[in-house]
């Protein structure tokens, strides 16, 4: 590392994007980027700059039970469990030290940032979402948080207000309630009800008669009593809610 | 958006040459991303970028792990078929593309040695054994082809 004084920054960077890097190496280029933002914008230039070689990757048929797996390597996580069960490999944390990030986040850090879930939530249903529900491409995907933060619900519109509700954790329904799922198609407006989950399951709503939905609509998930609200506006505590977005083709 | 997970699996695949080892990088990386997600910082960078970054620092783990024995030694891949492999890659570029434009610029051993460690995660052994080369000279191609390639995109 004694001539690494000598090399250009620039070109420490390229080789950290390139890969070609050591460990202590990235570490360093970590850290100076966790220090420094305008380092950082630097990397993820040079990032941006071969990106175009990823997509020249042949786009694999995914085997079905892959997304399987990765769901339930998720579930692990939230759970606080490790997230692999075959433990001839590597944890997944050993690249950690590859992102200028702690090597053990919790749910405590979900709690900490809303944001983060949101940012999290939106590459998982970029990622996921369509491939695991098989539905024609969303107009808006929405990711509901609880009041601490964390991801409940994945919600994606379709422009006839067909509305594919996958619950991201099992929601504790009291007795005696359902959970009602709603929007605002009108931000000035009041609360519409797109129907009820009877059961903390996934499960896709239709209501007609509604503009297509589009970016930074609120959905909601309250608990109400069992047949809806009786007022047919929210009730009952929220258990999730968040804002639409539109994906990016 | 299947061809995200698809798009990965065959970036993973190209660099560990195995389909069980690249499902299980990809596995991995969604692990890494639902975890780290709260540190992606929209303002900094692209998501796409950053998931691919993900993946490839994993797949580069797996491919550096003391623990991949001969199933993953190049020395036992097939040099031609890597070689088909970047040629694959680098004409899939689109002719506009500026990457492209400015690879087109480098010579052939730089463009080479660029590309092996990208696409197929080379060190600079690696690509010295594959090409032949000393070590110092493929150092020294890396460094340069880098240098062109950052004026030339600017």
């Amino acid at each position: 590392m004694t001539d690494q004084s000598e090399r250009s920054l620039r070109e420490r960077l390229d080789e950290v994007v390139l890969g070609l890097a050591c460990e202590a190496e990235v570490a360093q280029i970590e850290a100076l980027c966790a220090r420094d933002p305008s380092i950082a914008r630097q990397l993820e230039r040079s990032r941006l700059r071969f990106l175009a070689l990823d997509e020249t990757a042949d786009v694999e048929a995914v085997p079905a039970g892959l997304w399987a797996r990765i769901s339930s390597a998720l579930d692990a996580v939230d759970d606080g469990a490790s997230p692999r069960t075959d433990a001839q490999d590597s944890p997944a944390d050993q690249s950690a030290q590859i992102l200028p990030l702690r090597p053990k986040p919790s749910v405590r850090h979900w709690r900490l940032g809303a944001l983060g879930g949101l940012a999290a939530s939106l590459l998982l249903a970029i990622a996921l979402g369509w491939s695991l529900l098989g539905t024609p491409q969303p107009t808006v995907v929405a990711v509901l948080l609880d009041s601490d933060g964390q991801p409940v619900a994945l919600v994606e519109g379709a422009p006839d207000n067909t509305t594919l509700i996958t619950m991201l954790e099992a929601a504790r329904v009291p007795q005696d309630r359902v959970m009602q799922v709603w929007t605002k198609p009108d931000d000035l407006g009041v609360p519409v009800s797109l129907g009820l989950l009877a059961a903390a399951r996934s499960r896709s709503l239709s209501v007609s008669g509604l503009p297509r939905p589009r970016a930074d609509q609120l959905y909601e998930i309250t608990f109400e009593p069992l047949g809806g609200s009786p007022t047919n506006l929210p009730t009952g505590p929220i258990l999730a809610k968040g804002f639409a977005k539109a994906p990016i083709r | 958006m299947d061809a995200e997970g698809g798009r990965m699996l065959g970036v993973a695949r190209r660099m560990l040459r195995r389909s069980d080892l690249a499902e299980d990088a990809v596995q991995d990386s969604f692990v890494l991303i639902w975890r780290k997600a709260h540190q992606f910082d929209a303002t900094r960078g692209q998501a796409k970028a950053w998931l691919y970054t993900i993946l490839r620092n994993r797949c580069l783990t797996l491919l550096r792990s003391a623990d991949r024995e001969t199933a993953l030694d190049p020395s036992q891949r097939e040099t031609a078929s890597e070689e088909a492999m970047l040629d694959i890659a680098y004409n899939r570029l689109e002719r506009a593309n500026d990457l492209r434009v400015c690879l087109e610029t480098l010579e052939p051993e730089k463009r080479m040695a660029i590309l092996s460690s990208y696409i197929l995660g080379y060190s600079h052994g690696e690509i010295a054994g594959r090409m032949g080369a000393p070590l110092g000279t493929v150092k020294a191609w890396v460094r340069r082809g880098l240098l062109v390639l950052r004026e030339c995109l600017g």
